[in-house]
């Protein structure tokens, strides 16, 4: 019997490796790819030079065909794209959860969580389409009235999809945290005769501030490593450029452009795609762990 | 009923103020009394904030659904042109062979240029036979050729047979709402065809029916033709082969970590690992998915097997977060209760507080089963977005699966996928709603409240 139990306890001990594994192999894989990539093409120039056409690089023996590899216009896009993103997603994200909790009746409350759920629910995809076939022209015709020009793949579109689509996720981890903070803070305030508007704004608010943070962090690192939505709505052609009215574009465009199709793995246009890859997992782990490390400080103020 | 905060007082002390009326005292508002009152204001102004955000985000989600909705319910449904058909030996068997290789590569554009012609017989001139015979799609020459394969009695006989629209005419007729000329030519109908629709229309040789092909057919370059069948069959491989992987290793992962770990600097380290695994973007998957499945072990490309496999470490860190939390939730009494009565660690494990966890551990299996199904960029890393006619048979067939084939769809801009697009988000998200609301079932119908 012990035997056989030891047998099974290996087997689960195995498995559990397995989840270590892939963290492992996803590391070194994209590792080892972006240390080639950068035997082609050198560091200074990813990290620091602002031209980036690798569709140059078709053919080996053309002119030209190295391809030019600066990085920094796919970063500031995705920047841009995330930050126009949260911009959207953080105030709406924290209205809804407010409103929700404290002014909202039970019967609000319960119609309008499967909307939310809904909208969380909804994969990528259909906002990318979404974003192009009805919003990306509303936005342009919004644009015309105001005597704006508004390039059809411009950030902005891409961005306030995205914003949505982050929405419900800001939302629900900001209301956990709302709900942490200790009810005698609130009554306390209540008590002194402040408004529900000023309990929120200056007691709940700066109490679940690390909280709100944390949500916020995670939220960007969504929004950076978001795929298909800039895919369909985003542009291709990396322009360096911070305004939203303009098409910029994204890494996972960049990654997707440069993987989907035939490719050989000895040529720098494919092994970019792992160097973004990389720099994109660098910045969402960092992410990641900064806000789990803020929200558990935070837990631990008030547990 | 007396009202001396309420509205109605209000009215007359403004009243009496803006009258001047010496008779009614009125004080000045002091400042206290300013402060409050623009206390309330921004209370309201607050929370009306709050309202509008609820309000902003429910309208996003009723535009979302009804711009699919409104592109996409057009597909459902197909145009058909009623023709009288003759399968004339002489083009189908010159030679009265009656090999099936020679039937099949015989030129069945001829016959139903000819039922064309038959009907509008003032089509004479080359560029007035040529917009004849833009009416009908390419769909109407395979479905000949497959009638007479599997019937080759047919060749000779002449019979009334619906026939599918082409793609132009089809949306035209469905959305049979047009008045101006401009509008008829954004169709790409010009005014001859319009005029044999019309005739077509009086005859009542025009008929909108249920879309078939939308759900039998492949993949195709006409829209008129293409259907989801294919991607539909892909989804389905990809998944199996996901929650074979991904359901018992995510299970032993979390029953370990769960029941046997001690508490060191390795659990910890798994603990974070997984924790951070789950919100690495799922593009990096992808990549990882080329280089390790596809480079270093040589997977077939484009294959559900990968694809699944894909998804499965994708999900794996649900499976688990779920699992655990569902393992938790067992109360220790029946683990001591199995432990009083000589059953081992193991056995416990498995026999009991498996067993409850059960139907959470199963919540969380379809939760992330509706994530895989919905996912689309990893898989575009690994070759699936490949143009794919076949409806694939094998796990290690070259597929797609429904969200890559709404995206192939939404890249084509010819008018009739837009259609088609929105036509498979509308099954897709069916799809999901009846995913998630198994999993609504199975926790309320098998979850056991401690």
């Amino acid at each position: 019997m012990t035997s056989k139990d030891n047998l099974i306890k290996l087997l689960l001990l195995l498995s559990t490796v397995f989840s270590v594994l892939v963290t492992v192999l996803i590391v070194l894989s994209m590792l080892s790819e972006t240390l080639r990539f950068f035997s082609f093409v050198s560091p200074l120039e990813f990290f620091f030079g602002a031209q980036w056409s690798p569709q140059t690089a078709l053919r080996s023996d053309q002119a030209g065909s190295s391809g030019t590899f600066g990085a920094v216009p796919v970063f500031t896009g995705t920047v841009l794209i995330a930050f126009i993103a949260m911009a959207v997603a953080t105030p709406l994200g924290l209205l809804a959860a407010i409103y929700l909790s404290v002014y909202a009746s039970p019967g609000i409350r319960k119609s309008f969580k499967p909307v939310l759920e809904i909208l969380a629910g909804i994969p990528t995809v259909v906002y990318g389409y979404f974003a192009v076939v009805a919003f990306s022209p509303l936005l342009r015709e919004a644009g015309n009235a105001l005597g704006l020009d508004v390039a059809s793949e411009s950030a902005l579109c891409a961005g306030i999809v995205m914003g949505i689509m982050i929405t419900p996720f800001i939302m629900s981890l900001s209301e956990d945290v709302m709900s942490a903070v200790p009810k005698s803070l609130i009554y306390g305030s209540l008590a002194m005769g402040a408004t529900p508007s000023e309990t929120v704004r200056k007691v709940i608010i700066p109490a679940a501030m690390p909280g709100i943070a944390g949500a916020v962090l995670l939220g960007i690192s969504r929004g950076i490593g978001e795929t298909m939505i800039v895919v369909m709505a985003a542009g291709l052609s990396a322009n360096l450029t911070v305004n939203p009215l303009e098409a910029v574009t994204t890494a996972t465009v960049q990654i997707v452009t440069l993987l989907t199709g035939d490719h050989e793995f000895d040529n720098p246009k494919t092994l970019a795609a792992f160097a973004l890859g990389f720099a994109l997992l660098i910045m969402t782990l960092v992410l990641n762990l900064a806000a789990q490390h803020i929200v558990k400080r935070y837990r631990e103020r008030y547990a | 009923m007396l009202d001396i905060f309420g509205r109605r007082a209000k009215i007359a002390f403004r009243r009496a103020q803006r009258n001047k009326n010496p008779f009614v005292f009125v004080a000045d508002k002091t400042p206290e009394q300013k402060w409050l009152s623009w206390r309330k204001t921004k209370e309201a102004i607050f929370r009306q904030c709050g309202l509008a955000a609820i309000v902003i985000s429910c309208l996003f989600l009723g535009a979302l659904l009804f711009s699919i909705i409104g592109n996409g319910y057009t597909a459902f449904q197909r145009v058909h042109i009623l023709l009288p058909v003759e399968f004339s030996a002489d083009i189908l068997d010159p030679q009265g062979t009656n090999d099936p290789d020679a039937i099949g590569s015989a030129d069945y554009r001829k016959i139903v240029y000819s039922a064309l012609l038959e009907i509008f017989p003032e089509a004479t001139e080359r560029r007035e036979k040529f917009d004849l015979y833009a009416l009908t799609s390419k769909g109407a020459y395979y479905q000949l050729r497959a009638m007479v394969l599997e019937n080759p009695r047919l060749i000779g006989t002449k019979t009334e047979l619906w026939l599918p629209a082409a793609s132009n005419v089809d949306l035209f007729i469905k959305r049979n709402s047009l008045s101006t000329d401009d509008e008829i030519a954004s169709y790409k109908i010009n005014g001859r065809q319009y005029a044999w629709l019309k005739r077509l229309i009086e005859k009542e040789r025009l008929k909108t029916t249920f879309n078939r092909a939308l759900f039998l057919n492949g993949d195709s370059q006409e829209p008129e033709r293409a259907g989801v069948m294919g991607s539909i069959m892909g989804s389905v491989f990809t998944i199996i082969a996901c929650i074979a992987f991904a359901f018992p290793l995510g299970v032993a992962t979390a029953i370990y970590l769960e029941e046997f770990a001690k508490e060191n600097w390795f659990t910890d380290l798994i603990e974070i690992n997984i924790n951070n695994l789950a919100a690495v973007p799922s593009i990096i998957y992808g990549l990882l998915g080329l280089s390790i499945y596809i480079n270093v072990m040589g997977m077939p490309r484009s294959s559900a097997l990968v694809g699944g496999l894909v998804l499965a470490l994708l999900i794996l860190p649900v499976i688990v977060i779920a699992t655990r939390n569902a393992l938790r939730a067992v109360p220790k009494a029946i683990r001591f209760a199995a432990l009083a009565i000589g059953a081992t660690p193991v056995q416990v494990a498995l026999h009991h507080t498996f067993i409850y966890a059960l139907p959470g551990i199963m919540t969380g299996v379809i939760l992330g089963v509706a994530r895989a199904l919905g996912e689309t960029s990893p898989l575009l890393m690994i070759g699936m977005v490949a143009f794919i006619i076949d409806v694939p048979r094998a796990i290690t067939d070259p597929a797609t699966t429904l969200p890559v084939q709404i995206y192939l769809w939404a890249n084509n801009p010819e008018s009739g996928f837009v259609e088609n697009t929105a036509a498979a988000i509308i099954l897709l998200l069916l799809v999901l709603a009846i995913v998630n609301a198994a999993a609504a079932w199975v926790r309320q119908r098998f979850e056991i409240k401690w």
